[in-house]
């Protein structure tokens, strides 16, 4: 149902957009060699690389048993406080083998901090929730960001964190219209020059959820 | 056998030899040798010396059956005492025969002809052996004579081998230390075999259209080569794309047209020494003069295109590479491209030395399309880092905050270049009227004096001034300043006066004009009236806009009235814009009053009113109109 009112959604125009990804990771121990060399090849090389500190909270709808659960992440900046960020991603697009990078379609909406209260008034449930501390840098439409994930030992507390990993999460995404093939060859070159530091690649996360399992 | 599947294949060696590879590619063989000449060239390499030697050492096969002969023959019983005589004679017998075959085949052209062998030029060395390995003692000595001197030639070209190959080292290292140099400054990038750069402005945030390869090749002339009076010689060369080359500014000219005058009217002026720069100039000024070109005419074709699309009261013209504007009525503001590739015969031109070139506006030019640059590089991060990028901080939170449409639509609003210029340009001439205005009125106006404080802190689209109106020698009385403040604009002044009143002009300089005018008339009634407070004389009455008298051409004349302590004297004092300051006495006292009357009246209603005379200021002696009143009060002030 959820699903029908998002594809009307997206029929209707308002966001027709499609976010391409690739991930990898790196160890604490080679963070700052990726950090400078991604300051050498993204834009604004001469400031200093942005950093960001925020809070992930990912709420799930749940309906009949039948039915895949509605998913939506919510982002709330500490840094700029006053910023919150509901995103939802749809299913990643596995039919076509020969694209370069993992393409799904998602929704962005800049939202207010009453949207943990609507989210739970309207049924949804917080599944987890975790602070990501990093930096942030873009080569035209580009965006990489280099993050550390923590998790709360407090539910709802970020200031009591530990650290989940002993490395960092590396994303490299661009999110476009639908129907702009170009820009998954550019990332696939763009992540061919960090390649002997960090190897990005298009994530299955099903398989990596069935792993898990 | 590992090796039985292995095909050789053997080809005979190229039959003759090369003699010359012609430019064209063909090959020139020497001819094949004929039968004697083959003969000859093999007689040659058989070193005839040494069979002699060996003949020495070894006894010929002839010698050596003689020897056997001679054993056998001792094993005969029968052995003659003239045997071994015999032998030597028979041996002297058959050589003499030999030579004398010798002789005869050398002799009788019959059977044989000497030729005589042509030493091969190609092998000195055999040649000296040959001459070495003559007996004759004065050949020996020719022979080391010989060899010492190739061997002092053979080491001199030895010597200019390696300092070549040296320089061609040197040359090679030199070329990647200034490659080196160059990466450090330009982008480059190897494609194939060739090295290109890019000088264009994209990484910097341009989105210009036209490119700015360039390439970079060796330079191959030695330094030997070059041209005299050069004194730089670089390894590298840039080859420069032909649209760029020359160099080229952005000529900015306010001027002012007569009506008449056609707005499609400009000249271009270049600098004599614009557009030239030599040719062999180094790598790094080359490269920074194309891209200036590059810079221009980006500048130049967004305002054009800004020109084209910008909708305004008096359309902006754009002519080939010009753009024409109005900025004010009669006052144009001219933006050109110049760009000299100083190829053409520039001096065919005539010049005037004198360019009326706005360095100022092309600099904020320059300035703004940076700006413009930096903006589309320097994109708001985006917070929460999921956030869609590209938007700031203020659009972000439009959605979540609920802004109006009318906010959202300020939001979107941004200045063309082209506006921004125009409004810069305004500023400017604006500023320049002002100052011209004050400065002929400060001239012209000697009494009170007006002086202008111009402030060192200002903007491109701002400026301020104090202008404070005093009298000489008076100036010290904080009482008698009268100062008002401009704020200068783009199109408009606010002027703040003394009464913090707020008056707007316009850009016309004759309102500015008008107001300063009208505030020195006002300056001398608030003089007389501060000096009359200090002397001790009463105001008695005090008129702003005084309705009485000559009509002035604007504003109004304003007028005081003063009373002298004792009150038995009356100072009028009216001052107009146009007809200029006049001062009253009144001459009725006591003495002149009709004696019936001073019965009846009470000496206080005399000084409503009475005959007034008007003092000739210019007999008065004092420097200003302040000394002149002062000398004045003090003079009536006194007892009759």
């Amino acid at each position: 149902m959820y699903m029908d009112q998002l594809n009307q959604a997206v029929k209707g125009g308002i966001a027709p957009f499609h976010e391409y990804l690739l991930q990898g990771s790196i160890v604490d121990s080679s963070k700052d060699v990726l950090v400078h060399r991604l300051r050498g090849l993204c834009d604004n090389a001469d400031s200093n690389p942005e950093a960001f500190h925020d809070h992930e909270m990912i709420f799930s709808l749940k309906g009949s048993p039948q039915q895949q659960p509605m998913t939506v992440y919510l982002r709330h900046s500490l840094i700029q406080t006053d910023c919150w960020h509901l995103r939802y991603v749809g299913s990643t697009e596995f039919g076509d083998k020969t694209r370069q990078t993992l393409v799904r379609s998602c929704v962005d909406i800049g939202v207010s901090d009453s949207i943990v209260k609507f989210l739970n008034e309207i049924g949804f449930k917080l599944e987890y929730e975790f602070v990501a501390k990093g930096y942030f840098f873009h080569k035209g439409r580009m965006k990489v960001t280099v993050s550390k994930l923590f998790k709360m030992n407090i539910q709802g507390d970020v200031n009591n964190i530990d650290p989940l990993t002993l490395s960092c999460l590396v994303e490299l995404s661009v999110v476009v219209p639908t129907g702009q093939e170009q820009v998954g060859e550019d990332m696939k070159n763009f992540a061919e020059q960090l390649k002997p530091l960090v190897q990005l690649e298009k994530v299955d996360h099903r398989r990596q959820q069935q792993a898990a399992t | 056998m590992a090796l039985a599947g292995v095909t050789v294949s053997i080809e005979a060696v190229h039959e003759n030899q090369i003699q010359e590879v012609t430019l064209d590619g063909q090959e020139i063989c020497v001819p094949p040798l004929s039968m004697s000449e083959c003969l000859a060239k093999s007689a040659q390499k058989i070193d005839f010396a040494e069979e002699d030697g060996e003949e020495k050492g070894k006894t010929t096969s002839e010698e050596e059956t003689e020897a056997q002969e001679k054993e056998s023959s001792a094993f005969q019983p029968s052995l003659w005492p003239w045997d071994s005589v015999r032998n030597k004679l028979k041996a002297a017998y058959t050589e003499t025969g030999v030579l004398l075959d010798v002789l005869n085949i050398a002799k009788e052209k019959k059977y044989m002809v000497l030729a005589h062998v042509q030493q091969d030029t190609n092998e000195p060395k055999s040649a000296l052996q040959i001459l070495a390995k003559k007996k004759a003692f004065g050949l020996q000595s020719i022979s080391s004579g010989l060899s010492t001197a190739a061997s002092v030639l053979m080491g001199g070209a030895d010597r200019l081998k390696k300092s070549q190959q040296e320089i061609g080292n040197r040359q090679q290292t030199e070329f990647h230390f200034e490659l080196h140099n160059l990466r450090q400054n330009w982008r480059l990038k190897k494609v194939g075999n060739s090295i290109i750069g890019d000088l264009s402005y994209r990484s910097a945030g341009s989105r210009f259209w036209q490119g700015g390869t360039f390439e970079v090749t060796k330079n191959t002339m030695l330094p030997s080569e070059q041209v005299e009076g050069t004194n730089t010689h670089s390894a590298l060369e840039v080859v420069i794309p032909s649209e760029l080359e020359g160099s080229s500014y952005v000529q900015v000219e306010v001027k002012h047209v007569s009506e008449s005058t056609g707005l499609m009217h400009a000249t271009l002026k270049l600098p004599n020494s614009f557009g030239k720069y030599p040719a062999d100039a180094h790598w790094q000024t080359k490269l920074e003069v194309a891209q200036n070109v590059l810079f221009c005419k980006e500048l130049f074709s967004q305002l054009a295109r800004e020109a084209t699309q910008l909708k305004s009261s008096v359309p902006h013209v754009v002519v080939g590479n010009q753009i024409f504007t109005n900025i004010f009525p009669s006052v144009q503001l001219s933006i050109i491209l110049c760009h000299a590739t100083g190829k053409g015969d520039e001096k065919s031109q005539p010049r005037p030395p004198k360019v009326e070139h706005n360095h100022v506006l092309e600099h904020s030019l320059h300035q703004l399309l940076r700006e413009v640059h930096h903006k589309t590089l320097h994109l708001d991060p985006p917070h929460p880092v999921t956030a869609t990028f590209g938007m700031t901080k203020r659009r972000r939170l439009a959605g979540p905050s609920g802004m109006s449409r009318a906010d959202l639509k300020e939001m979107s609003e941004s200045e063309t270049l082209l506006e921004q210029i125009i409004k810069q340009a305004r500023h400017e001439v604006l500023r320049v009227r002002t100052m011209t205005t004050i400065d002929r009125l400060a001239s012209t106006i000697p009494d009170p004096q007006i002086m202008a404080h111009w402030s060192c802190l200002n903007s491109s689209l701002q400026s301020n001034v104090k202008i404070i109106i005093t009298s000489n020698g008076y100036d010290g009385l904080r009482l008698t300043w009268q100062s008002l403040d401009l704020e200068i604009g783009t199109d408009s002044i606010k002027v703040v006066t003394k009464d913090r009143r707020i008056l707007m002009l316009s850009f016309l300089e004759k309102e500015l004009e008008d107001l300063i005018r009208w505030q020195v008339s006002q300056h001398h009634i608030s003089l007389s009236q501060n000096l009359a407070r200090l002397m001790g004389w009463q105001i008695l009455s005090y008129n702003g806009c005084s309705g009485v008298g000559e009509m002035e051409d604007f504003a109004t004349a304003s007028s005081i009235q003063l009373v002298a302590p004792n009150n038995d004297r009356m100072l009028s004092i009216r001052s107009g814009i146009t007809s200029g300051l006049h001062v009253y006495l009144k001459i009725d006292s006591k003495d002149s009053l009709d004696p019936s009357l001073t019965a009846l009246v009470d000496p206080k209603w005399l000084n409503l009113s009475g005959t007034f005379k008007e003092i000739d200021m210019e007999q008065i002696d004092g420097r200003n109109f302040a000394a002149k009143l002062e000398f004045i009060m003090a003079m009536v002030k006194q007892k009759r």
